[in-house]
């Protein structure tokens, strides 16, 4: 700002938000970070450190390990050559991934288009029904899922999981808020080009929302990324198909030693996305006005 | 604003399909499905389920950690995330990075930092070093209401972010000329906060409110993660109770659970409405 160098408390003042805001930073950087590091300890480096665990010795504490004995990619060999499951089940996660993401693409922009740049009867009402569903946490939306699941006889089948997720209530809200921002002028000019509603959708309301639709496709994609609590339910008597996700803690009863690489493996998708949307993510989230 | 009907189906009537055949109907279905005995033919059972669920230990056990959790867990990702996002709003764009390094843990996974997690808070993890560090006795965090703690910093690890974002792109928009006018007359970082910035962006601290309890509210991934299918007590949360059911395929109490976990979720909802209503009209009045 044009007066700071009038008030010299103020940049000093921001020397200490930095500072506040980097330990913070760091704090929440640290597990990822942390993870990246393990994966190139030998396996066996790891399994010692492991084996620690769970002890309740008084008179010792786990070492804090930072500099691996030597660095080694075993943990990586292990996981993608050897038939230890963790691909497989990574492989399976990257299924459901695109298969849940591709639906979304299809039904949600143009849900969110129609509660937004057209008027008809009902509409407010709609937009109602979907604000309480977003409201809804899963507990609740779970047995609406399940008891539609079981009628189509869909349940302990993958599309269980990908089904009612292309329909997230929380997604169209998120799209529709920032379509309804978008200048009528803009649909407008449009149609003195000549163009329809789906003109107008292809060419203004997708490209214009280019921020909240990356948005939301990174905000899609590591809610699949991380789901548990679906494939429990819905899955709950198909144990082989449940993803990565899920078998993080029983992988870690046997420790194996090479949980690190497997975790790393598992951050890199979402690291990819995050650099990705990292613009759109900031510009595009923005639910200030509940119209 | 089109008003020509017939391309509108086209937009409205796919996705509005699938949400009203998987969410809307479903639920008033299950509604209905819920006071009845859950074998064809239904039998209608008035309240005999509702009876049931709510006499059932467990069903309060979950009911109160659910409560309980989210009322850690809420607050504190949004006070958080309103302090730094207040603090990286006075950075302008020097805070880049360390929004970006903030925002980083809501698209990671959380199970995969899981067992990061269980190292840190081992008996003889670093958290328990620095405790004793500071001359305390080690706690066993990995069991008994200790267990809550882990819980509950996994959960802010991973939302933090988006409160922040949410807060940060509100804030933005309010005019720096009140902070300077403010700092002229003396308020401090804490006083701007609660006098410029909170009234400023009043709706989405109530929306960021709502939407942090509805993610807490949902709280199992992390105590799953943490305490494993079959937690300690202090962490058993609703979700664990209604997957106990839905194992025992008794649908019946598990709708019955999730509409007593509804309707008191939309009497909170509505209680908070009301809340926000009147201090908007109370704000503007000023």
């Amino acid at each position: 700002m044009h007066l700071d160098h009038l008030r010299p408390g103020r940049t000093k003042k921001h020397r200490l938000s930095r500072l506040c805001l980097t330990v913070v930073a760091l704090m929440l950087l640290m597990p990822v970070g942390l993870t990246l590091l393990y994966s190139f300890f030998s396996p066996e480096e790891v399994l010692e450190q492991l084996q620690l665990r769970g002890s309740f010795s008084e008179a010792r504490f786990m070492p804090i390990l930072l500099i691996p004995r030597m660095i080694s990619m075993s943990q990586y060999y292990e996981v993608l050559l050897k038939d230890n499951g963790i691909l497989q089940r990574f492989l399976l996660s990257v299924f459901y991934e695109v298969a849940v993401v591709a639906g979304q693409a299809v039904f949600i922009p143009a849900l969110a288009y129609a509660l937004s740049a057209f008027r008809f009867r009902g509409r407010n009402a709609l937009f109602l029904l979907m604000m309480l569903l977003m409201l809804l946490p899963f507990q609740v939306t779970m047995v609406p899922n399940m008891l539609m699941l079981r009628a189509l006889s869909l349940l302990d089948t993958v599309w269980a999981l990908i089904l009612p997720m292309w329909f997230a209530p929380f997604y169209v809200f998120l799209i529709r808020q920032f379509m309804v921002g978008i200048p009528r002028e803009l649909y407008e000019a449009c149609q003195l080009d000549g163009a329809g509603t789906i003109g107008c959708y292809w060419h203004v309301a997708l490209p214009v929302s280019r921020p909240v639709l990356g948005a939301a496709a990174a905000l899609s994609f590591a809610d699949i990324w991380n789901m548990i609590e679906q494939p429990l339910t819905f899955l709950s008597h198909r144990e082989d198909l449940q993803p990565l996700s899920t078998v993080f803690n029983r992988l870690i009863d046997v420790p194996s030693g090479i949980e690190f690489a497997g975790a790393a493996l598992y951050m890199l998708p979402a690291l990819f996305v995050y650099l990705f949307f990292l613009e759109d993510i900031v510009s595009g989230i923005q639910l200030t006005e509940l119209k | 604003m089109f008003e020509r009907k017939k391309s509108l189906m086209l937009f409205l009537l796919p996705g509005l399909a699938g949400v009203l055949l998987f969410y809307a109907v479903p639920f008033l279905g299950g509604m209905a499905y819920s006071f009845t005995d859950g074998h064809v033919p239904f039998r209608w059972v008035g309240l005999t389920n509702y009876r049931a669920v709510w006499g059932n230990r467990m069903f309060l056990l979950g009911l109160k950690n659910s409560l309980l959790l989210s009322v850690m867990c809420a607050p504190t990702v949004w006070l958080l995330g309103f302090l730094l996002a207040a603090l990286l709003c006075r950075l302008k764009g020097s805070g880049n990075a360390l929004r970006n390094s903030i925002l980083l843990p809501y698209v990671m996974p959380s199970s995969s930092v899981l067992l990061i997690w269980l190292m840190l808070f081992d008996y003889g993890g670093p958290i328990n070093r620095l405790i004793t560090a500071l001359g305390c006795g080690r706690v066993f965090f990995l069991s008994g209401e200790a267990l809550r703690l882990p819980v509950l910093l996994l959960f802010v690890w991973k939302n933090l972010g988006f409160a922040v974002i949410v807060f940060l792109s509100a804030m933005q928009a309010v005019p720096d000329a009140y902070y300077e006018y403010a700092a002229l007359e003396g308020a401090g970082f804490l006083r701007q906060c609660v006098s410029i910035t909170l009234p400023c962006i009043l709706p989405t601290c109530f929306l960021m409110l709502i939407l942090a309890w509805v993610s807490a509210f949902k709280i199992f991934k992390e105590v799953y993660l943490i305490g494993g299918a079959y937690p300690d007590e202090a962490a058993y949360t609703l979700q664990n109770y209604m997957n106990n059911l839905y194992g025992k395929l008794n649908y019946p109490h598990v709708s019955t659970a999730a509409y007593t976990f509804a309707g008191m979720l939309f009497l909170f909802f509505g209680l908070l409405f009301l809340i926000q209503h009147r201090s908007t009209k109370a704000v503007e009045g000023e």
